[in-house]
């Protein structure tokens, strides 16, 4: 969909790394967002190469790039990064912010998504999956991510931050909207919504705590000395709105596309839902092959990168799929191995910004799967013309319709 | 008991719990910060399989195999 300008190529980028590449486009025909970032290696894209759309950014491919990429904060940092590079949004915490500054929020959050914390919200996770599943289950079909996919994640982030349940339509109207929209301005304008309706949340909420993620954030505002102020506070409500929204929803779409058109994989998972070690190693292995980010880095200082020479104020995508596909470190990498033992995957990224909700991400796939598949074992992909799919720093599909016998 | 014992860096670990969802016998997390905290040092001969691959799947490579007795 893309028509983004070239922009001139910066004189220490030599041609034989410049690759015309779209970020954000839907090439005609695409079946699978996938497939386009496959297409680069197999048609021998550079491991690191520069693309002059979306205002010039560095691409690395392979897993040993990103994993350093990721781990080097100091040289690739998450402040002030974006494709095309944008100016006045806002710094979201603690994400958009490195280390020392970046503790201050991490460890605040950290407590609250370690797997035992994540653990304890299983029933309302589970609560959530059967009002949804209720909705549709006798019906026959659906579309997988206007009523379920795309819901489950606001739900979650309503019960998180102790939030009245009546806002639930509400959020999922903007989050909604938030995953559509493509148009720059309407999303800046979507994201003033959600923005306004955070700060006039936390307005009324400081006078009613309770033991959710909000107040937490209130009681630390209202700490004297903590240095945290009310902006932060909303940036990083924001932030936990929207990083576990499009990355849960794009995921389980591309998982439940797969099982509906894959029926051994159905009959695998649906025989191993309470074996937890067969269930855990199997979401990783869904996890690895469906990771639907791309993340961004700004380079920091010029430097030799792999014998490329960056330069500082740079902008790097890194696309997690194509590090967990890569042959050098995954044994048919290609293949979904239900069963797959070495899986390092980067599906959450590595090091000091490594996706916090990771935990609750997996509990809420793992979740969905127990509560979906003895209620609807077999269901098939409704395919009367090909699924949207869109592309960019998430990927995925904009509905995913199901059928099933009733 | 193995000739293996784990060694954890804490440094490098980010709390991703893979090793504690592969082996639970031998890792696990604390509470606060997420991070590893190992059950044991020690692999016992049996679960020194399922230790490996824990190790192998930690993708910030915070844990390693080292021999028993040896002071690295």
């Amino acid at each position: 969909m893309s028509t983004s300008q070239l922009t001139p190529v910066p004189p220490h980028v030599p041609p034989h790394l410049v690759l015309d590449f779209d970020f954000f486009a839907v090439p005609p025909g695409l079946r699978d967002p996938f497939d386009k970032w496959q297409a680069l290696v197999d048609t021998g894209a550079p491991p690191i190469f520069w693309s002059p759309r979306n205002g010039g950014h560095w691409t690395f491919l392979g897993y040993d790039a990103i994993r350093e990429a990721y781990r080097n904060h100091e040289s690739f940092s998450n402040r002030h990064q974006s494709i095309p590079k944008t100016e006045g949004w806002p710094v979201l915490q603690p994400n958009g912010v490195d280390p020392p500054e970046h503790s201050k929020f991490r460890n605040l959050l950290t407590p609250l998504f370690t797997p035992a914390a994540i653990a304890s919200l299983q029933g309302e996770i589970r609560r959530r999956t059967r009002v949804l599943l209720d909705t549709f289950v006798a019906e026959g079909h659906c579309d997988f991510v206007a009523q379920f996919s795309g819901k489950l994640p606001t739900g979650l982030f309503i019960h998180l931050m102790g939030m009245d349940e009546g806002r639930l339509g509400e959020f999922i109207a903007l989050a909604d909207f938030f995953m559509r929209v493509e148009d720059p301005a309407a999303k800046a304008q979507n994201a003033r919504e959600i923005y306004g309706l955070l700060d006039e949340f936390f307005r009324a909420k400081t006078a009613h705590l309770g033991d959710d993620i909000a107040s937490l954030l209130i009681r630390t505002r209202d700490t004297p000395g903590s240095g945290v102020s009310h902006e932060e506070v909303i940036n990083c409500a924001f932030l936990l709105f929207v990083a576990g929204l499009d990355t849960v929803t794009s995921t389980m779409t591309c998982i439940w596309r797969y099982l509906a058109t894959t029926t051994d994989a159905r009959r695998q998972i649906a025989g191993c839902l309470s074996q937890p070690n067969e269930l855990n190693r199997a979401i990783e292995e869904l996890i690895r092959f469906y990771a639907v980010s791309s993340i961004y880095r700004r380079v920091t200082r010029d430097m030799t990168f792999k014998g490329v020479t960056l330069k500082e104020d740079e902008m790097v995508v890194l696309p997690d799929n194509l590090a967990n596909r890569d042959p050098a470190v995954f044994d048919r990498p290609r293949e979904i191995d239900l069963g797959r033992k070495l899986n390092p995957h980067l599906t959450f990224g590595l090091g000091v910004h490594r996706c916090i909700g990771s935990h609750l991400a997996k509990l809420e796939i793992s979740t969905a799967l127990q509560e979906w598949l003895p209620r609807i074992p077999d269901f098939r992909l409704v395919e009367r013309e090909p699924l949207k799919i869109f592309a960019g720093p998430v990927m995925g599909f904009r509905s995913l319709p199901l059928a099933w016998e009733v | 008991m193995s000739a293996m014992r784990v060694v954890a860096n804490l440094e490098l670990c980010q709390g991703h719990a893979r090793c504690a969802q592969i082996c639970p016998e031998l890792f696990t997390t604390d509470v606060e910060q997420g991070k590893v905290v190992l059950r044991q040092a020690q692999i016992p001969a049996d679960l020194e399989e399922q230790a490996r691959l824990a190790v192998a799947n930690c993708p910030e490579g915070a844990l390693r195999l080292a021999r028993s007795g040896s002071g690295s």
